[in-house]
């Protein structure tokens, strides 16, 4: 090897270090504080899941319980099981209500119309206030059931046709639709936007060729939107996720403070929560991957 | 033929153009070139979301109704939406209880100087991740996403831990810290905006700065940022709304002294009765639920009035930014 070569190996290294470094730099911030504040506390959050966390003056005292906590979530909590599934329940319909709804008023939305602007902002007020405390406190006080279920004496409907056991879900979301809906004002904007994307040089030529709008929506709108749905249900999970009704959280909290179960066993409960989730996540993920790629193989 | 009858058809025959052009022109203004052309559409777009938007805003009327009414009325089940007589009794109650002046103090100043961080900070992390060379980078981005995935509940105690042994309990450092490292309130979302907007530009521009010469730091913070004035617009109000409203987190960690608006309105009932104090089962009687709403539009008012000047530039803004991309 000539030291020429030598020469320009190094510093092509040192061209490629150098790079690295302006990039790890940019990222420094954000490594350091991913180090300090996630990694330090997921790592001890799992560790205190396998034991039996108790405070004691000056610190916690660990007592090594394997998988123990997990165990007992399962089979002796009687509430956490059934909460879980309840939650998932809820959320399994409010998710295709909140992305349906989106998608709807998004599609109207985008039509040309004098005052647009005002209806836009209209729909999107409530991401300012749908997060937090005063949600909480307009829940507690029942403001946010539709009028027409106890007008048209909805319960006894939707107990004949979903039968009693789902009745009870169905009807604790109803109860609190709209606030559900309040939840749709990111995706009413990622929606809109989405529909930018689309070039309107394909509806002009799908007109000249003699299709409906209504064709139109089913066979252009509607397949061009996929990636924005799936963004959609998804940032609709994580939301959701962090609902401040949601009762699995609640109990998780109530759990942290109590003396006989501990932070331990809360923190079990909270990853046993996180890899439900996740795992959902995962499915949808995998379901639109499907969806996409068999569209593509199509065309 | 009788001219009379060949009259009478061209007269037929002329109307019947005639209205049928009328019908044509009737037609097309009706129902439109177009799905949404028409008058017709026009109208149901108007009714429905007219509709919809009366349901949408219902819980908001309900909140400045029951806000204006005095004790009367709010016991009395007749007076449903407009109160007899306006008062602001309620609204002075809330300034009190919540120590408002105090209170929108500390909840402005870490709304706004914890968004002015995310906003510098995520930017950096985001451009990174889109444009320089990072080690793992396939990898990073998953943990970006990672760590907006994971709810605050499950990593709570440690860091309350944390942040104690650091002595930063109860002062603003407990947001502005992780803010400044990159780990605010749902940065991940934020970084991730911010690698769709930079990977969505030319890559020409950076070009044309590096043959002239500039280095990474001048070519981000003399283009590139000022070039995503718009996303930059999307993530800090997003960030400010989410910090003005945030509540689990203060609820941990601000306990006493320096409380943000949310905790205070938590705090109202003890304020207001403090007989009542600890008694749970206690039955929300009317009058301080006037005052709880009074508070509750006093929270969202500020912000709300920010959206409202912002309101136009926000909404281009998510178009432009190709967050959806």
């Amino acid at each position: 090897m000539t030291t020429q070569t030598k020469q320009r190996r190094k510093q092509a290294l040192l061209h490629r270090t150098g790079s690295y470094g302006k990039g790890l730099l940019f990222m420094l911030p954000w490594l350091i504080g991913f180090c300090a504040f996630v990694v330090i506390p997921i790592g001890w959050s799992i560790f205190m899941s396998f034991n039996k966390v108790k405070i004691v003056p000056g610190g916690f005292k660990y007592e090594w319980l394997g998988l123990q906590n997990f165990r007992d979530a399962f089979l002796k909590d009687n509430n956490f099981p059934v909460d879980l599934i309840t939650y998932f329940q809820e959320m399994l319909l409010m998710v295709p209500i909140i992305v349906i709804f989106a998608l709807m008023i998004s599609l109207m939305l985008n039509q040309r119309f004098p005052g647009r602007f005002i209806y836009r902002a209209l729909f999107f007020l409530p991401v300012i206030f749908a997060t937090g405390q005063v949600l909480s406190e307009l829940f507690v006080q029942g403001a946010g059931e539709v009028p027409f279920i106890q007008q048209y004496n909805l319960e006894t409907i939707v107990d004949q046709y979903v039968g009693p056991e789902l009745a009870k879900t169905v009807m604790n979301v109803l109860e609190k639709v709209i606030l559900i809906l309040w939840y749709s004002g990111v995706q009413i904007l990622i929606f809109i936007a989405g529909f930018q994307t689309i070039s309107p040089t394909i509806y002009e030529a799908v007109r000249i060729d003699g299709a409906s709008p209504w064709d139109s929506f089913w066979k252009i709108t509607l397949p061009a939107s996929i990636p924005f749905i799936s963004l959609n249900v998804l940032y609709t999970i994580i939301d959701l996720f962090t609902f401040p009704q949601n009762p699995i959280l609640k109990y998780i909290k109530e759990n942290m403070i109590k003396v006989d179960t501990g932070y331990g066993y809360a923190s079990a409960m909270a990853w046993i929560y996180f890899g439900f989730i996740f795992i959902l996540i995962a499915v949808v993920l995998w379901l639109f991957e499907r969806t996409m790629r068999t569209r593509r193989g199509r065309s | 033929m009788n001219p009379a009858t060949i009259l009478e058809k061209v007269k037929v025959q002329i109307l019947g153009l005639l209205w049928n052009r009328k019908s044509q022109k009737v037609k097309m203004i009706v129902l439109g070139r177009n799905l949404s052309d028409g008058l017709l559409a026009k109208l149901i777009i108007y009714a429905l979301l007219s509709i919809v938007a009366y349901l949408y805003l219902q819980p908001l009327l309900y909140m400045v109704s029951t806000m204006l009414k005095n004790s009367v009325d709010l016991n009395d089940p007749t007076v449903k939406w407009i109160p007899r007589v306006v008062t602001w009794e309620n609204m002075t109650k809330a300034l009190k209880g919540m120590q408002y002046p105090e209170a929108i103090k500390n909840t402005a100043l870490i709304a706004l100087a914890c968004s002015a961080f995310q906003v510098i900070i995520c930017a950096m992390t985001g451009y990174a991740l889109a444009r320089l060379n990072v080690p793992f980078k396939g990898l990073i981005t998953g943990l970006v996403i990672l760590t907006f995935l994971i709810p605050p509940q499950v990593i709570i105690i440690p860091l309350y831990v944390i942040y104690s042994k650091l002595h930063l309990l109860n002062t603003i450092y407990v947001f502005l810290i992780p803010a400044v490292f990159g780990q605010g309130l749902k940065a991940g979302l934020f970084i991730l905006i911010f690698r769709q907007f930079f990977r969505a530009q030319p890559i020409s521009l950076e070009e044309a700065a590096k043959l002239d010469g500039a280095s990474t730091a001048r070519l981000f913070f003399g283009i590139m940022l000022p070039l995503a004035r718009s996303a930059c617009l999307v993530v800090f109000l997003f960030s400010f709304i989410w910090y003005w409203n945030m509540y689990y987190e203060p609820s941990v960690f601000l306990a006493k002294g320096f409380t943000p608006l949310s905790i205070r309105l938590d705090n109202l009932e003890n304020v207001l009765n403090p007989s009542l104090l600890g008694n749970t089962h206690f039955i929300t009687d009317p009058v301080t639920e006037a005052t709880k709403m009074a508070a509750a539009f006093m929270i969202i008012l500020p912000p709300i009035v920010v959206f409202m000047f912002l309101q136009r530039w926000f909404v281009t803004g998510i178009e432009r930014t190709g967050i959806v991309e």
